[in-house]
């Protein structure tokens, strides 16, 4: 057997185990577990237990930033401290719908782009977003769309780009010049979609709205609720600032931290071991399908089927590459993740580098269109997350429509962004 | 229902244990896996990097260092440092640097070789990249293990990463995970993470002994432009030119020379160059292993450098190195190391006769083809007294 029938067979093995598991009504997390064992035993492998360690730990440092993050924003829930910036929000804002959503994607882009992780978008200022734009009539599902896509781009906003970064660390290229590529798309495609999304807003019935609204303790201030945020920024900005003197804490604990000072600044008590087990129980399915993602990328490399994927996508006509980067991206990153960047991304920008495009504007273009997928199933991390924060109701399928128009936009910005990389490559200064 | 969901928890919590059990062996025998070394006749001494910088006393990064030479190690003549293992994942550098301290015999100058630059790096593989833990070269005594370890430092000697990477002292953003990429953080500083250290202390080693030349060897993956490839300092152009003239017509391969960018910071090409009397040469040979279009993910893979999936990439023209049915054996890999790094010292001592650096006894490219690499690794259980080292 060639090693391309084998690959092709192990693959087919692992699509019937999903399949089947999802038949039988087993959860998505155990569905890629049982996928990657089954890709294993038709591989040859056995039970490789190393293999599935070694794939558990992937995404370890990424479920720990869920984890604190998610553990400060609940706790600042608990003190009361959301419930005071909505009514704030809504009472300078209400009748202001431009500049209301000027500054609500200002709000959303910051946490992603300084974190590269468009988690912490959603979980930091996605829940609290999402209240006010709820009371400007739009509907719950619409509400999470544009969390949902605004949180994407902030991901692949500068300064970190996950996406950017992990394909130019693979191909040895220096993390410079994706300032300007990076900012432009993201601010552009941010704004494109809440007012495309936002078009039916109305006015706030303020009063109304107030009165529905949880009332935060009386103690709660602009320093209670700026101190945690303002201690983020501080730990973040001076590991830039004076990277050789300031310890290295690590995104983990720079939530941890900052999760600390909300306590302390809390005008209420707060009950820290019941937010903490109730924020673990909340994150368990994301953080069992991230590691179980872990797992089956682990078993795809070890078997060839990850080859498989990346030489068939990448050895397609360059112009066929770049008119399907809308559906390709999306898709390695749904099953993939970030590993996407280094699987698929990788062979990408080495095709574009051959034929002549410009590395640094072509990657920014694709890492645009990465965390489109993040909303596409098997693991659908980023739309279960923003579905969960947001409260929607509705079918997923349902949240999906609703993005479908923005994200087309998006993904043309992308890919145009690709095929006039050379031409636009004086944004490339720093 | 209760009953069941206990049971259901029981039956995880027992198979999680499992996996953790055999698998928590798997990695522990192999963080912990002894690498003979059997030093040859060449040998004045082993030292450890902390000897340089004595912060890395009692660190997995206090690597040894060989010093070859004749005599004493106080010399006039030339000085040269190789590095195999900056990047524990590219075996044919290791095992380059291997077969210099088991065979080399220096006539004139010291040559100080470091088989594993970082050592940490050699403890762990790479989560997602289902890299075997070790590989085995086939010697006439018998068969030996090798780590086959990461790009990255081991996460469980240096973590966390911090959200960016910036690099010292050039301030230039890189990659967060780069900040445990051991040629990504040279020159390295004194009070940085361990990998910064560890750079910080062969930097030291560099001004201490006065070295000439420092050859770091590596190796690419076929989709990446830097291959096959003599990268070099601007302070070391002409040497690498004529090296790579000499290297083409004398020993059977050819080999490219591209000059190390300015722009691009914290690689050793560069910084050694920039903060060090040294000049820098960085040698790159093709592993077909390291590709992302790679299939099966095995030591047949990364000993044979075959691989259908890479070919057919390269039948697209994406690869910058030609593969074929006979792959990359890691034996013609480590014969280029080591042809090379003959031909650059022959180059040297034409061209700086004052610092003359003459090794003898190492073989060649088309000898380490004929015989194989194992050939040339000595027996440990035959080793003289004090011969016996372990990596």
């Amino acid at each position: 057997m060639s090693p391309t029938q084998s690959a092709l067979l192990i693959l087919s093995v692992m699509v019937a185990a999903y399949a089947l598991a999802k038949i039988l009504k087993v959860s998505t997390e155990l569905s890629l577990f049982l996928a990657a064992v089954a890709g294993a035993l038709a591989g040859g492998y056995g039970l490789p237990v190393r293999h599935l360690a070694e794939g558990a730990i992937t995404y370890l440092d990424i479920c720990l930033i869920f984890l604190t993050a998610t553990l400060f924003m609940n706790l600042l829930k608990e003190a009361g401290g959301v419930a005071f910036a909505v009514r704030a929000i809504l009472k300078k804002f209400h009748r202001r719908r431009f500049m209301l959503f000027l500054l609500l994607v200002f709000l959303l882009l910051i946490p992603g782009a300084l974190t590269g992780a468009g988690s912490v978008t959603v979980l930091i200022t996605g829940s609290l977003v999402a209240v006010v734009l709820k009371y400007t009539g739009l509907s719950e599902v619409r509400v999470a769309a544009i969390i949902f896509l605004i949180a994407g781009l902030s991901a692949a906003a500068p300064p970190v780009s996950l996406w950017a970064m992990l394909t130019a660390a693979g191909i040895n290229m220096p993390y410079v010049g994706f300032f300007l590529p990076l900012l432009i798309p993201c601010v552009l495609g941010a704004l494109l979609t809440i007012f495309i999304l936002g078009r039916k807003a109305r006015p706030v019935d303020l009063e109304k709205a107030l009165a529905e609204l949880p009332v935060p303790p009386e103690r709660m201030n602009w320093w209670r609720l700026g101190l945690p945020f303002a201690a983020f920024l501080v730990l973040v900005l001076a590991g830039r600032i004076f990277p050789f003197s300031f310890p290295i804490l690590g995104l983990p604990l720079i939530f941890a931290l900052t999760a600390v000072v909300a306590v302390l600044v809390s005008p209420v008590r707060l009950n820290i071991w019941k937010t903490s087990l109730a924020t673990a129980e909340q994150l368990l399915p994301l953080v069992g399908t991230l590691t179980c993602v872990g797992v089956l990328v682990q078993v795809m490399t070890l078997t060839g089927v990850r080859g498989l994927i990346s030489v068939s996508v990448v050895t397609l006509p360059a112009a066929v590459v770049i008119a399907s980067l809308f559906l390709t991206l999306p898709l390695s990153e749904a099953v993939l993740m970030w590993g996407a960047a280094p699987v698929l991304g990788v062979p990408l920008v080495l095709l574009f580098n051959t034929r002549g495009l410009d590395p640094v504007v072509a990657l920014a273009g694709m890492s645009i269109i990465w965390p489109l997928g993040d909303a596409l199933p098997p693991t659908a991390i980023i739309g279960r997350l923003t579905m969960d924060t947001v409260g929607v109701k509705e079918r997923y399928s349902t949240f999906l429509k609703m993005c479908l128009v923005p994200a087309a936009i998006i993904a043309l910005l992308g890919t145009l962004m690709v095929i006039f990389s050379k031409k636009l490559s004086f944004l490339t200064l720093f | 229902m209760k009953n069941q969901l206990i049971r259901r928890k029981a039956i995880f919590t027992a198979a999680f244990l499992l996996v953790f059990l055999f698998s928590g062996l798997s990695f522990y025998r192999s963080r912990h896996l002894k690498e003979p070394v059997v030093a040859g006749d060449g040998l004045l001494e082993v030292r450890k990097l902390s000897h340089y910088f004595p912060g890395l006393r009692g660190r997995i990064n206090d690597a040894s260092v060989y010093i070859l030479g004749k005599g004493t190690t106080g010399s006039a003549d030339g000085a040269a440092l190789v590095l195999g293992g900056s990047h524990a994942e590219e075996p044919a550098g290791r095992l380059a640097a291997w077969l210099l301290v088991e065979n080399a015999r220096l006539e004139r100058g010291r040559l100080f070789v470091i088989l594993s630059a970082n050592p940490s790096a050699s403890t762990s593989t790479r989560p997602g990249g289902a890299y075997p833990p070790d590989y085995e070269i086939p010697t006439p005594w018998g068969r030996q293990k090798f780590r086959q370890g990461d790009r990255w430092s081991n996460p469980l000697d240096q973590w966390p990463d911090p959200e960016v990477y910036i690099h010292y002292p050039s301030r230039q953003q890189l990659a967060y995970m780069d900040i445990r990429n051991q040629n990504r953080t040279w020159p390295g500083r004194p009070d940085g993470t361990m990998t910064e250290k560890t750079c910080y202390a062969m930097t030291q080693l560099i001004i201490k002994e006065k070295i000439d030349l420092v050859i770091d060897l590596h190796e690419a993956e076929l989709q990446y432009p830097v291959i096959s490839t003599i990268v070099a300092h601007q302070k070391g152009e002409d040497l690498a030119a004529l090296a790579s003239m000499m290297i083409s017509g004398e020993e059977g391969f050819n080999i490219g020379v591209e000059y190390s960018p300015v722009a691009l910071r914290g690689l050793s090409h560069r910084e050694i160059g920039d903060h060090t009397q040294a000049i820098p040469l960085l040698l790159e040979t093709p592993e077909p292993f390291l590709d992302a279009t790679r299939g099966r993910t095995d030591r047949a893979l990364l000993l044979t450098g075959k691989d259908e999936f890479v070919m057919k990439a390269g039948r697209h023209g994406l690869l910058f190195e030609k593969l074929d049915e006979n792959g990359w054996p890691i034996d013609v890999r480590v014969g280029r190391h080591l042809s090379s790094i003959i031909q650059i010292f022959k180059v040297w001592t034409e061209l700086h006769p004052e610092r003359p650096i003459q090794m003898e006894n190492v073989p060649r490219y088309a000898e380490v083809i004929a015989r194989g690499t194992g050939f040339y690794l000595k027996n440990p259980d035959l080793a003289p007294a004090g011969r016996l080292f372990y990596e």
